[in-house]
């Protein structure tokens, strides 16, 4: 029965529809509606348990318990949390420009939420829209976001305010750049903006572009991570400098919007990473149920798929968050600038580059298998091999040329900088002479 | 801004620097302790939570803990052990005791004496630092500090404790869940 | 610069536009007294060009309780509890100073055991002032986790604490002559197994710290002080041997057990952020080294000197002083002959250190003043006393 209820319900559904819409109507509205329902449900109930999850992951870095006392293990803590912010004053500073305060936060969240709808989170029914332009609208619409920071920052009319909506239109517009071309090394390969079809080379091609792409898939990491103003770059709203950064006058559920943005952010980039990355609802071997006609489960077990893809990012997301200390503003831009750029352009090159001579070794067609499955490179196994290798040493080289042109750089020392400080034995009861010089006086242990 | 001195670093630096093991080292330690207390374990102490669960699990306090003051009875004929000395008011720092003695007139071995008798003690714990001066400064060990540290009350006046709190004991609600 | 600041941010107040703020490019950021990294109720001026502080000047006070007027009332063992109050964080060290001056000055003979006792409580202390200090420190740098750990370790120095003097933070650890109670049953296990444990977790933060390049980026080269600079200041503790200069109280005034003790002082060669976090770090260590000598060595004995009744220091003027886990914290006392002190005077370290940051600062970014305010590890209860 329960099978049965499993992989039922889409046919069930559509007969229903069919029963009160005209066919065009199902699928240009009713579906999408129901899609764009299950999405922003499901999205914000993540952001909710995203909280919950992180406080827990945290706890448990710092040996602690995290939420424990509202439900068992803490598990309605994100209810708790909701409703105490619904309840809240909505308290709006008297200098404060009443309208963007007001705005800010929604344009946070909408810019947040929008990029879901191109996402591809499984086949067939499991993606709201796929436009062909599918990774250009994501990153448009996801630097839209910046605008709700900067915004925030200045109407807010506080100096901490306005020194993290600076801090973040500088960093954000920056690490744009950086993501925006790191993600050109994979479309080199997919040869398509179409999410959908991204994902579909990876799939013909049995292989994730993380192979092809290292160097690409570390740079859009640490862009993405940037750009979401997770820490170690969290400097819009570093706590401990600037209070809490563009949010500092927010409170209640304006202030739980930028939270549920910044959240739902997170899961944009997790998401396109694993799109152009990871495979995205792509994974060997699940095909075979869709071979065997178990459609509606191919779907949900990709959707499974790419749900446990995006967790691992995340993860990854709360572990840098609670291991490492948090960049200066002025070594995030050297980052940004000096490293990220750089490396970025390095890998569009070399992919082209490697692209090209993959080709040309084999008179344009050995390699490739069939011509017109994809729009993809669809390499032969000798091909990927090749591949493989010359992305691992354009990862290699991204670095070592980077290395090369930052070797005079202040920070990149830095390492080296770890000295041993001094153990001095001064004999007891010596008279108290403060000597600058203290080698002189006392013998070194 | 002057620079600080710099040393050159050996290859194996630049290697380690270069493949990120400063970060991954720390990552690793931080993986460690995740794993470690969804497990409950820990490589140097054993147990890889600490904290206390405290309304749940009632803190382990120390017998010398300095918590609430109590004042003694003698436990066979529930009598005062307060001899109203005041020592314990002359030597709080911050003047919070009140020893409010009484005459009495008593039959010692047959005469009709005075006897000085407690009536009342005043304890304000709001102004109390728990130094426990008082406590070494009783000559009968009846004022004492207990360990009951849940001190709280809704209003200023619940801080200032009198004679049958003291003795009694303050009703509490002690929460366990 | 205070008045001149003032009547600037009134100025911005009066036209706080953010039209002003355009015109204007110095902006003045107050930081302070509410604020998430200034370790308590510290106010600090900023004059800021962009990020970059120009200048910067700090308003001290918000916690002042008339400490030393308080002393001026109170006999000479109720002032005791209040010593503990400066520097909250220390309070066993800060205890000292007072029970030690006054033991002093009335030429009290203290048992050995004693002043064991003190050595081994005073490093447990300064162990457990030093990991509150490098779990704001990492705080406000942003490694948050680090915060936590530290914590943990702390909580094994407060649990004995509260075994042995009966509270964990003020602990009123001392009295005039010695300690009010022998050390616990099972003192000697925890101390030694907090000592067996403590290594390896040093080295847990140092995994996470000392070699991570984003927290050498942020402390290397960061407030450097030279050793000129830090001893015209009049800087002590571990601020001032970060910048290299071998100034321990412990060694050239030794006091209670240090005479006995076989430890190393740390030295720093910069001056900078990075140098102190080292420093500090490696007295954590030659701490640990102090309490195993000396708990090797602990006397059996009385822990307290017969006392007269009333305790009155012959009339005349003193000065003692101990180095605290924040720097020399010295105690100077007049007296009158008769049982209340006539001044009492405290040299608080952190008050003098904290004069160092407007030359550390100036030249830095505002997340740099953050962790200057962190390296100098001050306590504001000590400084508004």
């Amino acid at each position: 029965m329960i099978m049965l209820a499993l992989f039922a319900p889409v046919n069930f559904i559509n007969d229903l529809l069919s029963r009160f819409f005209a066919p065009e109507t199902i699928n240009n509205v009713v579906w999408p509606v129901i899609q764009i329902g299950v999405v922003v449900t499901v999205v914000a109930t993540w952001v909710a348990y995203g909280t919950y999850l992180e406080r827990k992951i945290s706890a448990f870095m710092q040996a602690r318990l995290g939420p424990m006392r509202v439900g068992p293990w803490g598990l309605l803590q994100p209810i708790a949390d909701g409703l105490k912010l619904l309840t809240k004053e909505d308290f709006i500073p008297e200098k404060a420009d009443r309208w963007i305060f007001f705005f800010a936060p929604y344009i946070a969240v909408v810019a947040a939420f929008v990029v879901f709808s191109v996402i591809p989170f499984g086949p067939d029914w499991a993606v709201i829209t796929d436009v062909n332009i599918g990774l250009l609208f994501v990153i448009a619409v996801s630097s839209v976001g910046v605008l709700a920071l900067i915004l925030a920052g200045w109407a807010s009319n506080s100096k901490y305010s306005l020194l993290g909506g600076l801090r973040s239109s500088a960093q954000m517009v920056s690490y744009e750049v950086g993501m925006g071309l790191a993600l050109i090394g994979g479309i080199m390969f997919a040869r398509t903006l179409s999410l959908s079809g991204i994902v579909a080379a990876q799939a013909f091609d049995s292989i994730w572009f993380i192979v092809y792409q290292p160097a690409g898939f570390l740079i859009f990491l640490v862009s993405g991570i940037a750009e979401n103003n997770r820490a170690p770059f969290d400097l819009p709203e570093a706590e401990s400098e600037l209070v809490a950064g563009f949010h500092t006058e927010y409170s209640g559920f304006r202030w739980s919007l930028f939270f549920m943005a910044e959240y739902a952010a997170m899961v944009v980039v997790s998401a396109v990473a694993t799109t152009v990355y990871l495979g995205g609802w792509y994974f060997p071997f699940v095909y075979k149920l869709e071979v065997s006609g178990w459609h509606n489960a191919y779907v949900i077990v990709s959707f499974l798929v790419f749900i446990i893809k995006l967790s691992l990012i995340l993860y990854l997301y709360f572990w840098l968050r609670w291991t490492l200390p948090r960049f200066r503003y002025d070594q995030l831009m050297d980052i940004g600038w000096k490293w990220l750029i750089p490396s970025a352009l390095i890998n569009i090159v070399f992919t082209a580059f490697s692209v090209f001579l993959v080709q040309a070794l084999d008179g344009w067609h050995g390699l490739r298998t069939i011509e017109s499955m994809t729009q993809g490179l669809n390499l032969t196994a000798t091909g990927k091999v090749i591949m493989i290798g010359l992305g691992l040493v354009g990862l290699l080289l991204t670095g070592g040329l980077l290395s090369l042109i930052n070797w005079r750089s202040r920070d990149f020392h830095l390492k080296s900088q770890r000295r041993n400080i001094r153990l001095v034995s001064v004999p007891s009861g010596t008279s108290a002479v403060a000597s600058t010089r203290p080698a002189a006086a006392a013998t070194e242990s | 801004m002057s620079l600080v001195k710099v040393q050159k670093p050996d290859f194996i630096q630049k290697l380690k620097r270069f493949f990120l093991f400063d970060l991954l080292k720390g990552l690793g330690l931080t993986l460690k302790y995740n794993i470690g207390a969804a497990t409950d374990k820990d490589s140097v102490a054993g147990k890889g939570i600490y904290t206390e669960q405290y309304p749940k699990v009632r803190p382990d306090v120390a017998p010398r803990f300095h918590g609430a003051p109590r004042l003694n009875m003698d436990p066979e004929t529930h009598d005062t052990l307060c001899i109203a000395c005041n020592l314990c008011a002359l030597a709080c720092p911050e003047d919070c005791i009140d020893v409010l003695a009484m005459d009495v007139e008593v039959v010692v071995a047959g005469k009709p004496r005075r006897k000085k008798v407690l009536d009342e003690f005043i304890f304000d714990t709001s102004r109390c630092m728990f130094c426990a001066l008082c406590q070494e400064a009783c000559p009968t060990s009846c004022l004492e500090l207990t360990q009951d540290f849940e001190l709280a009350t809704y209003s200023r006046a619940g801080f200032v404790w009198n004679r049958e709190m003291l003795e009694q004991g303050r009703e509490t609600v002690k929460y366990t869940s | 610069m205070l008045p001149q600041l003032e009547s600037h941010m009134h100025q911005l107040e009066i036209a706080t536009t953010q039209e002003a703020l355009l015109d204007n490019p110095e902006m003045v950021l107050n930081m302070g007294p509410q604020h998430p990294s200034t370790h308590g109720v510290l106010r600090v001026i900023l004059k800021l060009d962009g990020e970059t502080v120009m200048d910067l000047d700090c308003d001290i006070g918000f916690l002042h309780r008339g400490m030393e007027k308080i002393a001026e009332n109170r006999q000479y063992p109720m002032i005791a509890p209040y010593w503990d109050r400066l520097d909250y964080i220390a309070a066993v060290s800060n205890g000292l100073v007072w029970v030690e001056t006054v033991e002093q000055v009335m030429g009290l003979d203290v048992p050995a055991r004693a002043h064991y006792l003190r050595t081994i409580l005073t490093e447990l202390n300064r162990i457990a002032s030093h990991l509150l200090w490098l779990a704001t420190h990492a705080l406000d740098i942003g490694a948050v986790t680090v915060l936590l750990w530290a914590l943990r370790e702390r909580e094994e120095i407060l649990k004995i604490f509260e075994r042995q003097f009966g509270a964990r933070l003020t602990c009123h650890a001392w009295r005039i002559g010695g300690l009010p109670n022998d050390a616990y049953e099972g003192f000697d296990s925890d101390v030694r197994r907090f000592v067996n444990n403590f290594p390896k977790r040093l080295d847990e933060y140092e995994t996470v710290l000392s070699e991570n390049r984003i927290w050498l980026s942020r402390t290397v080269g960061i407030g450097i002080i030279s050793a000129d600079e830090a001893v015209a200041i009049g800087l002590s503790g571990p601020s001032l041997r970060g910048s290299g200069v071998a100034w321990d109280i412990r060694k050239s005034r030794p006091y209670a057990a240090y005479a006995d003790m076989v430890f190393d002082i740390p030295l720093g060669e910069n001056g900078d952020t990075f140098d102190r976090y080292l420093v500090r770090l490696e007295e954590m260590r030659q701490s640990r080294r102090i309490i195993q000598q000396a708990i090797d060595k602990l006397p059996d004995g009385p822990v307290s000197a017969k006392l007269p009744k009333v305790i009155k220091p012959p009339a005349g003027d003193y000065y003692h002083s101990i180095e605290g886990p924040k720097g020399e914290i010295g105690c100077y006392l007049v007296s009158d002959g008769s049982a209340q002190p006539y001044r009492v005077r405290v040299r608080p370290p952190s008050l003098i250190n904290l004069q160092a940051l407007r030359q550390m600062c100036i030249g830095h970014l505002v997340a740099d003043v953050v962790a200057i305010i962190g390296t100098l590890d001050i306590v504001l209860g000590e400084i508004d006393r």
